[in-house]
């Protein structure tokens, strides 16, 4: 039961939660995304076991971001009309200025929580060799993605290895952290040039062990795709649609 | 369209993608704390941050689809790694990624030089914006406020993108590790190299 979704076929939750994100985009009533996005922390409570503390750590500058909306759309928001209801510093707020904003604040939100759905059940490699099986990505650009995403821990090291190597030769001494940020640029460079031979190394490497990008029917870890998956995508698709018709008739 | 690609290209375009995914991920974050104090427009002014990688890859291997796949690739990427923006990110990869290649195959592929590649920036800017405009719901805010978002948006893509990629690409070719590619070809060789 608590395994649902993260069994549930990666291409098929790309897909349905790519609808549920462009759905909700059509609706600018507090209540559809506020209701979705409850809706949306019930369903990983009973058919997930993701970390909640990671959760939070991802969800906290969305939160900020989100803030950021309300307060802009307040502001700087199109001509609502409406009755004010506030008015600090002379400056008046109508009732659905509030309800816009509140809107795309929540959306922000319904958006991201939906998105963690999706990033904390998933397994990265099998969503890439789900969009090469269900979705037809082609297999040259499938492993191409593979290839570089094994390379991240290498990246890394090298990351330090240069930054070290710069300060051993005394080429920067940053202290505070926009300095850091800034340096970054110095150690991009280095970076580039060395993923272009990596890259053409291991390009070798593949088409040496007979690696040809052809399009394939078999595969030697199939992605497999069954009536669970469909049933999964019909509830987070219902639960969408209920938070449409609620949200609808909550705001009259 | 794949077929005249050499592996090597792709997987160059995979590692490049690896880089400037992490690159994308630390501005979003950097965004969002922005955009709690001064709204969505914070995002505006290094937009161009996020079409970079097009228009490097187009500047190095010269082909069509150079510049799609790489941001798509990135995107990808990002999605890998895990983070709160999800896998709509692919979508907005794919809108900028297109915006930039619409510039390139309005040049039909033959220009490389600054103005193209400014042009490319402002093609994923105006791209992305639009449909920024659709799922961030900016209908919602006052019209001339949305037109400074949008000049910012696109003088962020023609100059950090633009500018910035022509930049870098031709940092990289002076370190002399491009010479199998494109880039190296149309270039005076160097007599020191």
């Amino acid at each position: 039961m608590r395994n649902l979704l993260h069994d549930m076929n990666p291409a098929i939750k790309f897909i349905t939660v790519t609808i549920a994100m462009l759905g909700l985009a059509f609706f600018f009533n507090p209540w559809t995304p506020l209701l979705f996005f409850f809706s949306i922390l019930v369903l990983q409570l009973v058919f997930s076991r993701i970390n909640w503390k990671l959760w939070s750590l991802f969800m906290l500058p969305f939160v900020i971001g989100a803030f950021g909306y309300l307060w802009t759309t307040i502001v700087f928001g199109a001509e609502t009309g409406g009755t004010v209801i506030w008015s600090p510093f002379g400056y008046d707020m109508t009732d659905e200025q509030l309800a816009l904003a509140l809107s795309l604040s929540f959306r922000v939100l319904a958006f991201s929580s939906l998105s963690l759905l999706f990033a904390l059940t998933t397994d990265p490699v099998k969503f890439v060799m789900s969009l090469m099986q269900q979705l037809k990505l082609s297999p040259k650009l499938a492993y191409g993605v593979l290839v570089g995403y094994q390379f991240l821990p290498v990246l890394k090291d090298e990351f330090f290895q240069i930054q070290q190597a710069h300060r051993l030769r005394g080429a920067a001494v940053e202290k505070s952290w926009w300095q850091r940020a800034l340096g970054v640029r110095r150690v991009i460079i280095p970076m580039l040039a060395g993923a272009v031979r990596k890259a053409e190394r291991s390009a070798f490497a593949m088409e040496a062990r007979g690696f040809t990008g052809e399009p394939r029917t078999e595969f030697y870890r199939p992605v497999q795709i069954g009536k669970l998956d469909f049933v999964m995508s019909l509830v987070v698709l219902a639960l969408f649609l209920g938070s449409c018709v609620c949200g609808m008739l909550l705001s009259g | 369209m794949l077929k005249s690609w050499k592996l090597k290209e792709i997987v160059l375009m995979s590692l490049f993608g690896v880089v400037f995914g992490i690159v994308y991920l630390l501005f979003i974050h950097l965004g969002n704390i922005w955009a709690g104090l001064i709204g969505p427009i914070a995002y505006e002014w290094m937009f161009g941050i996020w079409f970079i990688v097009s228009i490097i890859c187009m500047h190095i291997i010269r082909k069509p689809g150079a510049a799609l796949i790489p941001e798509t690739m990135a995107a990808i990427i990002e999605v890998m790694l895990g983070n709160a923006v999800g896998p709509r990110l692919i979508l907005s990869g794919i809108v900028q990624g297109l915006g930039a290649e619409a510039a390139f195959a309005v040049t039909r592929y033959r220009h490389f030089n600054i103005f193209v590649f400014m042009l490319a920036g402002i093609g994923a800017a105006v791209f992305s914006f639009i449909y920024g405009y659709f799922v961030s719901g900016y209908a919602a805010l006052d019209p001339s406020f949305v037109a400074l978002m949008f000049t910012l948006r696109v003088l962020s893509g023609a100059i950090i993108a633009g500018i910035g990629g022509k930049y870098i690409g031709d940092a990289l070719l002076a370190t002399g590790s491009l010479r199998g590619y494109a880039i190296a070809r149309t270039q005076p060789r160097d007599a020191n190299a």
